[in-house]
C-alpha cells in the first residue's frame, strides 16, 4: 500500500513538473512577485522596528532607571509571551474597537516589531552583560561620560557580540511576514494560496514560494555576515 | 594631595577599609604592600571612583571627592563635581583593560578628544609622543589582540598618561604579565616615578621594585594600615608581626 502511495506520488510530482511549461509559469509568476514585493516592503519596515525596539529595550532593561527598567520588562514579557498571528489580529480587527484603525501594512509592521523586538531586546541584553567590566571601569578612569562609554566603548564591543543572535531573529522575521496574509496583505504566501486556487500548480507554486522565502533569508545572512566581520575586524585580524 | 579621612568601605558585613585614615603628598612616590584581601586594591578603587565608600571623606587636592562643599555643608557629590576631581586621577589596571576594538593610537586619543575637546591633530600628536614614550611608537596602528601582554600594559600606560592626570594610580600592574614582560613595564613606571613629575600610588607584589622606586611604603592588614616607612626601614627593619611574617612569605616564594 505505502509503496504504491510512494509511486503515485512520484508519478504526479513528475507528471505536475512536466504539464508546468513555462507559458504557465508567466501564468501566476507576476502574481507571486508582486506579493515578493509586497513582503519585502513589511519584513524591511519590520526589521527597523525590530531593531529600534531591540537596542531600546535591551539598554532599558540592562541600564535604565527603575521605571524604564520596569516598562522594558513589561514589554519584554508581554510581546514574548503572546502569539504573533493573535497580536496581528490585535492590531487590525481588535484595535478599530478602541477606535485605533491602522491600514493592514501598518498593523503588520507593528505586530512583528513589537513581537520580535521582544525577542531582540533580550539578545541585546546579553550581548551588554557580556562585555567585560573591566571596559566600563576604563572608561571611569579615563573620565568618559556615560553616554560617550555607551556608544563609543561598550555598544560597539556588545554589537559584535549581538549580531549573530539578531540576524537568526531577522531571517526568522522575514519568515514569519508569511503571517500578515492572516490580515487582508497580498504577500507572497497570500499570493501564492490565491494563484493556486486559480490554477492549481501546488508543486510548482509552493516550490517557487519556498525558494523565495529561501532566498530573501540569504540576502539577511549575508548581510549579517558583512556586519560581523566588520564589527570583529579587531579580533580576526593578527599582526 | 590625597587624603582618606576614615574612610569606611564595606560589602554588607565585610567590611573591607576599616576607618582608614592615608596620606599622600604631591610628587610623592607610596607603593602599598600587603596580603591579598587587605583591602590595598580597594583603596584605589574607591580613589578612582569604581566604588562608593559607605563613610568617612576622601580628599583629593584639598577638596572631597565624593561630597561638594556648598555654603560651607558637605553634600553628596554631583556627577560635574566627581569628573572635576577625577580629572586628576588616572589608573592603570592590573588587567590592563584596552579598548579591544580600537587600534593602540585611538585607545590613545579616544578620551582627550571626547573628554577633553582636544582637536584630532592634538591628541593624536601627543598620543604619538606618549607611545613613543613606552617604546610602542611602531605599534600605534595595532590592535590589542596583536601586542603581548607587557606591550599592552605599555599602551594602557600612554593612555593613562594622554589624560595629563596628576596622580597615577598602578594596581598591580605587572601580576598578569609572563614574567619576561615584567622588566618592560617596570622601566616605565621607573621612568615616570624618577621624572617626580607625578603623585604615584602603586599597588605591588614586587616588592624589589617598591623598595627601589619608593619614597615610602605602606603595608595594609585587614582593611588598616598596620605600618608605615620609608623602603630601607620597611624591609630592613619591620616591627609589626604581621609585617615580618608577610615579608617572610614573600621572600620564601621569591
Amino acid at each position: 500500500m505505502n509503496r504504491i502511495g510512494i509511486v503515485v506520488a512520484l508519478i504526479a510530482f513528475l507528471v505536475g513538473l512536466s504539464v508546468a511549461t513555462f507559458a504557465e509559469l508567466r501564468v501566476f509568476l507576476p502574481a507571486i512577485l508582486r506579493g515578493a514585493v509586497v513582503t519585502v516592503h513589511v519584513a524591511t519596515l519590520s526589521i527597523a522596528l525590530f531593531l529600534l525596539l531591540s537596542v531600546v529595550a535591551g539598554i532599558g532593561r540592562a541600564y535604565g532607571a527603575a521605571p524604564v527598567r520596569w516598562l522594558s520588562v513589561l514589554y519584554i514579557e508581554v510581546f514574548r509571551g503572546t502569539s504573533l498571528l493573535v497580536i496581528l489580529f490585535w492590531m487590525f480587527f481588535v484595535m478599530p474597537e478602541f477606535g485605533l484603525f491602522l491600514s493592514p501594512v501598518a498593523a503588520g509592521v507593528l505586530g512583528i516589531g513589537l513581537n520580535f523586538g521582544a525577542y531582540g531586546a533580550e539578545v541585546v541584553r546579553g550581548a551588554l552583560a557580556a562585555v567585560p567590566r573591566g571596559q566600563t571601569e576604563a572608561t571611569i578612569a579615563l573620565n568618559m561620560s556615560a553616554f560617550r562609554r555607551m556608544t563609543r566603548i561598550v555598544l560597539p564591543q556588545a554589537v559584535a557580540i549581538m549580531i549573530p543572535g539578531l540576524v537568526n531573529l531577522t531571517i526568522e522575521l522575514v519568515k514569519a511576514t508569511a503571517l500578515v496574509s492572516a490580515v487582508t496583505l497580498s504577500d507572497i504566501t497570500y499570493a501564492a494560496v490565491q494563484q493556486n486556487q486559480l490554477h492549481f500548480r501546488t508543486v510548482e507554486i509552493f516550490s517557487i514560494t519556498l525558494m523565495l522565502y529561501y532566498c530573501l533569508a540569504q540576502f539577511v545572512r549575508f548581510g549579517g555576515a558583512a556586519l560581523e566581520d566588520r564589527f570583529s575586524r579587531h579580533r580576526a585580524r593578527r599582526a | 594631595m590625597i587624603r582618606f579621612d576614615k574612610v569606611l568601605k564595606a560589602y554588607g558585613a565585610l567590611e573591607v577599609l576599616k576607618d582608614l585614615d592615608f596620606s599622600v603628598e604631591k610628587g610623592e612616590v607610596v607603593s602599598i604592600i600587603g596580603p591579598s584581601g587587605s583591602g590595598k586594591t580597594t583603596v584605589l578603587r574607591v580613589l578612582m571612583t569604581l566604588e562608593d565608600i559607605q563613610g568617612g571623606t576622601i580628599y583629593v587636592d584639598g577638596e572631597p571627592l565624593n561630597r561638594m562643599d556648598v555654603n560651607g555643608q558637605l553634600v553628596e557629590a554631583s556627577k560635574a563635581h566627581v569628573r572635576r576631581i577625577r580629572a586628576k586621577l588616572g589608573m592603570v589596571f592590573q588587567s590592563f583593560n584596552l579598548f579591544p576594538h580600537m587600534t593602540a593610537l585611538q585607545n590613545c586619543i579616544e578620551s582627550p578628544i571626547y573628554t577633553q575637546g582636544l582637536s584630532k591633530a592634538e591628541a593624536v600628536e601627543e598620543a604619538t609622543r606618549l607611545l613613543d614614550m613606552v617604546g610602542l611608537a611602531d605599534k600605534a596602528g595595532h590592535y590589542p589582540s596583536q601586542l603581548s601582554g607587557g606591550q599592552q600594559q605599555r599602551v594602557a600606560i600612554a593612555r593613562t598618561l594622554a589624560m595629563h592626570p596628576e596622580v597615577l594610580l598602578f594596581d598591580e600592574p605587572t601580576s598578569a604579565l609572563d614574567p619576561e614582560m615584567v622588566g618592560e613595564v617596570l622601566s616605565v613606571i621607573r621612568d615616570l616615578a624618577k621624572s617626580g613629575r607625578y603623585t604615584i600610588l602603586l599597588v605591588t607584589h614586587q616588592m624589589g621594585f617598591a623598595r627601589e622606586v619608593s619614597d615610602r611604603v605602606c603595608f595594609f592588614d585587614a582593611g588598616k594600615m598596620v605600618e608605615e616607612g620609608v623602603p630601607g626601614d620597611l624591609f630592613g627593619n619591620p616591627r609589626n608581626e604581621r609585617l615580618r611574617q608577610f615579608l617572610s612569605k614573600v621572600l620564601e616564594a621569591s
